[in-house]
């Protein structure tokens, strides 16, 4: 199991040295059961760190923001940031290194096991736990949780409270890290994809009312797009007028901008919106499953990516974000690929 | 007025109020959201607070206001669309949703009046719900001037009495929707009016969060806009929509024309909702941004609620309702952001 103690060591011992600028990591605020993102500069703030069921964010999507920041800064700091990963987490750092987007001397990552378990769905939790008040949830033992209530503590399955992606995950050990804590031992996960086969087996016209219903429901406030580690375009088609403009962008440049997308939420400009967002997460999509959790009305967006890594995995034989030396999918094109994928 | 309605004679209510479109709280796929009551003779009015709050109602997330279309080659014809409002009554309200709506109502019809907005509004009875219990954990509407058993901007106000509902009429529109239910509702008895004066300050006892002692806290927004709070405050703020696109008292939106067909010309001038959250909401066409990064925008959605509003329409632009709190997917609270304002510098 995580000791909480090295966890919080190796970050004081990173920020004492200067080893990292910064360390992303998770902290409990007084008062609340549920981990947030913290930034902590300073070493003596480390006790702040924590380590639970509840860190389900996936903290590589601040390194966005921080190559922003760099790119704005006159005199960039080029020390690395330190982060704390998940087995998922790394492996979007690596999906992030096969793109080049960061470099690996850019993040010292910290990695933390999930053993034999993984993040809690706070929905279900709610829901096991019909109204009562929830204190703080624990990592117990043999992969179940230990939550505590105002009634006392009692052991939850895993299986009753876990997030659906962590049911399907394939990396429960940091696949990159700099210094690992926890059991190493890797967890093999007999259906990966079952969440995806679910969709598959519907029939086209059922399946077509099912998303109609889903994204449907879309306000297009896009915490999908907002939460996920992927989605770092300076320029995003599904914004209006969000494209990378400069002081340089001529006017002619601005006027023949095609508006790919409207603002709507309706049913065209929704399907429109996540299609694209989800073609774009081909071969890249670590299935962290933020984009799920965040979205405030329920869309299963998962779903979408789920299918398009079981595509990469059975047409090309393609693991998403586990070996940082391999060409990314896409960027890449091998003698022995399916012919037959574009008619 | 008030009167008495037993729980089990809801769902007739609800029938003799047909010739109304009714909304109410429905639970879909672990989702609670203002839906249009289908189903009337099996609804139980249910006790929560749901995701997207009533404001959809009256101000949609996307409307129509005229309809462009090029005819003969040369000559545009322009067809005004004016909203699609049909008699409604919203149902299972609550009251901080209530209030918001009042606040929502003079920035629409005050020193403009916005006929979209209005004539919705103008068509929509508002059937509040008290909060015997905070239907959230992040409710706090007593720091902002309201309480779980508020009537602003509510035409009935409903509480439950267990068996059965005590409804106060709080205008004439609500009267109406009584009288409408005829024979269903009886006169309460002195006990039951006893029993709600108990349960308004048991329910304010409950409420677990507070934002106190915030009197100072409009002027003092006003000399930290350069506060180094704000870049330490927003730095997990992941710059998505949701404290704001779900928070009853925003109003923002964004005019486009969206274009269906260029040859001949052809499309609609919408409005959609819009947020100071994004990045693109202050973007000038020169790439020049005003509001540049998450510090600016928080401090923007802040600002907005504790200070600008206060100064146009003495009244904080935030009702308690903890949604922006429980929905944020990186737990930024907002409460927290306003004590720390407030105990900035002390």
């Amino acid at each position: 199991m995580v000791k909480i103690e090295d966890l919080r060591a190796e970050a004081q011992r990173l920020l004492k040295g200067g080893t990292v600028k910064y360390i992303i990591g998770y902290e409990r605020p007084a008062g609340s059961w549920k981990a947030n993102p913290v930034f902590l500069k300073n070493p003596e703030e480390t006790d702040r760190l924590v380590w639970d069921p509840t860190c389900y964010h996936n903290l590589v999507r601040f390194l966005i923001d921080e190559k922003r920041r760099k790119a704005k800064s006159k005199e960039p700091d080029p020390r690395p940031v330190g982060v704390v990963v998940k087995g998922c987490d790394s492996r979007a750092v690596v999906v992030l290194l096969q793109e080049k987007f960061i470099s690996r001397l850019d993040v010292y990552l910290i990695g933390v096991s999930c053993e034999a378990s993984g993040v809690i769905d706070e929905r279900k939790l709610e829901r096991k736990l019909a109204g009562k008040k929830v204190r703080g949830v624990a990592f117990g033992p043999a992969g179940s949780f230990t939550v505590t209530t105002d009634d006392g503590t009692v052991e939850v399955p895993a299986a009753e409270v876990l997030a659906d992606r962590c049911r399907d995950c394939i990396a429960n050990v940091p696949v990159v890290s700099d210094h690992l804590l926890g059991d190493k031992t890797k967890r093999t996960v007999a259906k990966p994809f079952q969440a995806a086969e679910k969709v598959e087996a519907m029939a086209p016209d059922a399946r077509w009312s099912f998303w109609e219903e889903q994204l449907g429901k879309c306000i297009r406030c896009y915490a999908c797009r907002s939460a996920c580690p992927m989605c770092y375009c300076d320029e995003c088609v599904a914004d209006s007028i969000c494209y990378a403009v400069t002081p340089d962008t001529t006017a002619e440049e601005k006027a023949q901008k095609i508006k790919w997308v409207e603002r709507s939420p309706v049913d065209s400009e929704n399907f429109f919106y996540h299609f694209v967002r989800a073609i774009h997460l081909a071969g890249r999509c670590i299935d962290c499953g933020e984009c799920e959790r965040a979205c405030p009305v329920g869309i299963p967006l998962r779903l979408l990516n789920k299918k398009l890594e079981k595509d990469a995995k059975e047409l090309f034989g393609y693991d998403v974000g586990l070996d940082a030396d391999q060409p990314a999918l896409i960027s890449c094109f091998r003698d022995d690929d399916p012919g037959d994928f574009i008619r | 007025m008030d009167k008495i309605l037993a729980k089990k004679d809801f769902p007739q209510w609800l029938k003799k109020l047909r010739a109304y479109r009714l909304f109410a709280p429905r639970l879909i796929e672990e989702v609670w959201n203002y839906e249009v009551v289908d189903d009337p003779d099996h609804y139980v009015l249910p006790d929560v607070q749901t995701v997207v709050p009533v404001k959809k109602v009256v101000f949609p997330a996307r409307e129509c206001f005229f309809e462009f279309e090029e005819t003969d080659g040369t000559t545009l014809t322009l067809t005004e669309r004016r909203p699609d409002a049909p008699a409604t009554v919203v149902f299972g309200v609550r009251p901080c949703e209530g209030k918001a709506l009042t606040l929502t109502d003079s920035v629409f019809g005050g020193t403009f009046d916005d006929p979209y907005y209005g004539e919705r509004r103008k068509a929509t009875a508002i059937v509040g719900l008290a909060c015997n219990t905070p239907p959230s954990s992040d409710c706090f509407c007593l720091s902002v001037g309201g309480a779980p058993h508020s009537t602003e901007g509510l035409d009935i106000l409903l509480t439950d009495l267990g068996e059965t509902y005590y409804a106060q009429a709080l205008t004439e529109t609500g009267k109406k929707l009584i009288n409408e239910g005829g024979a269903l509702f009886s006169e309460p008895k002195a006990e039951d009016r006893k029993t709600v004066e108990r349960l308004r300050p048991e329910s304010e006892r409950r409420l677990t969060r507070r934002l106190e002692n915030i009197k100072n806290v409009p002027a003092k927004l006003k000399g930290m806009f350069d506060a180094p709070l704000w870049d330490e405050e927003s730095l997990s703020c992941l710059r998505c929509g949701i404290c704001t696109y779900l928070c009853p008292t925003c109003h923002c939106f964004d005019m486009n024309d969206e274009v269906e067909s260029t040859v001949p010309l052809r499309g609609k001038k919408v409005r959609t909702w819009d947020t100071c959250q994004f990045p693109d909401f202050t973007m000038h066409s020169s790439g020049h941004n005003p509001r540049p990064d998450k510090a600016a925008r928080l401090r923007q959605r802040i600002n907005h609620k504790f200070q600008y509003f206060v100064e146009i329409w003495k009244d904080y632009q935030c009702t308690g309702c903890g949604r922006c709190i429980a929905l944020c997917p990186v737990g930024i609270d907002i409460i927290k952001v306003v004590e720390k304002v407030r105990d900035y510098g002390s």
